[in-house]
């Protein structure tokens, strides 16, 4: 048996009601933490304005998605109907923007779609299987009628003792560090 | 009364004064225009008063569609938005009083009466492939005479103008009263009325295009033209609203209460009533370029080439500009988050795409054959610049300063608030948030 190690993940911090929490919320925000999250049993509206977040970045994805969809469907008939194999079908031209406009136009949804879908999963990091905010004794709490913030060590400004002192004085109960088990 | 209540009455006492000045002024132009145009047998001042009448038409119908919209999906976000487009509900009257002249001379235009819509009066000339024929001996009319004819159409007229009217008074009524007696039966009422009150006015928007818009070339068809008509209404309605919201959260009764989150949805709709727009012309134009017959060819064909020379003509560039001006700027820019947000950018993208529209409408009702005998194909089409475009411009004036006097006597003397402030959903059209 080998002894199970484990690292420290974050600092954890219990709040009772929303309003608390969005609160020191924006008092975290103002110290300058940068690797810090919320965890809440529903939406609070207006936290990730407070919390700082700037807008997704998913629409770039989208965006990139539909463009390369477009010109794939382009591609694709311009190649079969006008190059490899020039074909006149129904009078029309061997490639013209307008009778294949259907493929142009499904493929830059359906890849628009892929890009908004994958993209999200790259930029939240998913699937993943496990997190380590799981360890909290009483994770199960946020899904209830607690609401937690919690400090990652990886935070540049994180320290130890200060940062207990500080989540201890924007209002945080019950400060437990979180360790993610390793083997 | 405050000193400076007292100076913005009299401030909108001379708007009003002025706008009504300008609606004679226009609608007079348009009427001298009509009476001459019967006298020489010139149909542009006709088309004209059509076109400038059309505009305003499709932004009410726009508006009316959206109240219903809103009230069917009982849409938390929208009352404060609402109570604008009620007003604007009170120009239907007016509008049907606009196509009243129009009308009229089908009924009364003698052996002219076909001047505007040629199958009123089945003895005027039109064109069967290069011949000049009467209305009566051509077979697509023959076929279509038991619904193009003067008296059928009249009535259908009265119809249409009868449900918009009325549903506009019906949908002013439930949310005004609402606001007296604060009672929760206007709010049911009012779902029930827009419930019956969409496929009507649906149905009343699509054969008044195919009618109004659609048979000023009655050979030819399409099943997209309503929806066409109805696309278009819905961008127009969307940016007035927009403007109108804009111009009451800075300086009048919606400020602090109009919120970004209200108008990135509006903007959003009209984002997606962009690409919808797009999506119907294209269509349209799609599935009679597949097919390839003639008699539906023909109406594209006069709006891209000169038919005697077969050389692009001033058409092809309009119908280029609705293609990047009326799809794709609008659908590009208002992708953009913070094009949707900022107020001036979006007030820009919304006066581009009403441009745009009347553009739109422009390009559907003037082009059309007029008969030159000695020409190959025995008609010339009707150039893009001509008398036309004036008299289009005066009716525009007109209708627009008639209608927007009557939405702004509706803001100053209607029996409502500022905002219904007793609607159910009035908190949570308050509180929105994205």
């Amino acid at each position: 048996m080998t002894k199970v190690m484990d690292i420290k993940y974050g600092l954890s911090a219990t709040f009772n009601s929303a309003k608390d929490l969005f609160e020191a919320a924006g008092k975290v925000r103002e110290e300058g933490f940068t690797n810090w999250e919320c965890y809440t049993p529903m939406p609070v509206h207006g936290l990730d304005g407070q919390m700082g977040l700037p807008r997704s970045k998913v629409p770039c994805f989208t965006l990139a998605g539909g463009i390369t969809g477009f010109c794939t469907g382009m591609l694709i008939v311009w190649y079969m109907n006008a190059f490899d194999y020039p074909l006149i079908v129904g009078g029309k031209p061997y490639f013209s923007p307008i009778y294949p406009f259907p493929v142009f136009y499904e493929l830059t949804i359906l890849f628009s779609a892929f890009g908004t879908l994958f993209g999200m999963f790259f930029l939240n990091g998913l699937p993943r299987h496990n997190h380590p905010v799981m360890e909290h004794p009483k994770f199960g709490k946020c899904g209830d009628d607690k609401y937690f913030i919690v400090i990652e060590v990886e935070d540049p400004k994180f320290d130890d003792d200060e940062t207990q002192e500080f989540l201890k004085g924007v209002g945080g109960k019950s400060i437990i560090m979180i360790r993610e088990p390793i083997d | 009364m405050s000193a400076q209540d007292s100076s913005t009455s009299d401030d909108n006492f001379d708007l009003s004064t002025k706008l009504l000045g300008g609606a004679i002024l226009g609608l007079g132009t348009g009427l001298a225009g009509l009476f001459f145009g019967l006298k020489s047998d010139d149909k542009s001042p006709f088309l004209g008063w059509l076109l400038g009448s059309a505009f305003w038409l499709s932004v009410a119908i726009g508006m009316l569609m959206l109240i219903m919209i809103f009230r069917v999906f009982n849409s938390e976000w929208t009352p404060i938005v609402r109570r604008q487009l009620e007003h604007g509900m009170a120009a239907f009257p007016w509008l049907a009083l606009c196509f009243a002249p129009l009308v009229a001379i089908a009924v009364f235009g003698g052996e002219n009466s076909g001047i505007l819509w040629s199958w009123v009066n089945p003895e005027t000339s039109t064109i069967e492939v290069t011949k000049e024929i009467k209305v009566e001996e051509d077979v697509l009319h023959q076929k279509k005479a038991s619904y193009l004819n003067l008296w059928f159409f009249v009535v259908r007229m009265i119809v249409y103008f009868g449900i918009f009217c009325g549903l506009g008074h019906w949908m002013r009524k439930v949310s005004f009263s609402q606001d007296r007696d604060g009672d929760p039966k206007w709010t049911h009422l009012g779902m029930k009325l827009s419930a019956a009150g969409i496929p009507a006015a649906a149905l009343a928007l699509t054969f008044g295009a195919f009618d109004m818009f659609m048979s000023l070339e009655y050979q030819w068809f399409s099943t997209m033209y309503g929806v066409w008509f109805f696309a278009g209404s819905i961008r127009a309605a969307l940016a007035v609203t927009i403007i109108c919201c804009l111009y009451l959260s800075t300086s009048g009764s919606l400020k602090g209460l109009y919120k970004q989150a209200h108008q990135y949805d509006l903007a959003c709709l009209s984002l997606a009533f962009t690409v919808f727009w797009a999506y119907i012309s294209f269509s349209q134009y799609f599935l009679i370029y597949s097919a390839n017959i003639p008699e539906e060819t023909f109406w594209y064909t006069i709006r891209e080439i000169d038919p005697n020379t077969g050389e692009r003509s001033g058409w092809f560039w309009v119908s280029m500009g609705l293609i990047f001006g009326h799809f794709f700027f609008p659908f590009l820019y208002l992708l953009f988050y913070r094009n949707k947000i900022v107020g001036p950018r979006l007030l820009f993208i919304v006066c581009w795409i009403l441009v745009f529209h009347l553009l739109d409408l422009y390009w559907n009702i003037i082009p059309g054959r007029e008969i030159v005998p000695g020409l190959i194909v025995g008609f010339e089409a009707r150039p893009v610049l001509g008398s036309h475009l004036l008299w289009g411009l005066a009716s525009l004036v007109g209708v627009g300063c008639l209608c927007v006097w009557s939405v702004l006597r509706s803001f100053q003397s209607a029996d409502a608030d500022d905002i219904p402030v007793r609607d159910p959903r009035i908190l949570e059209s308050l509180h929105h948030h994205e």
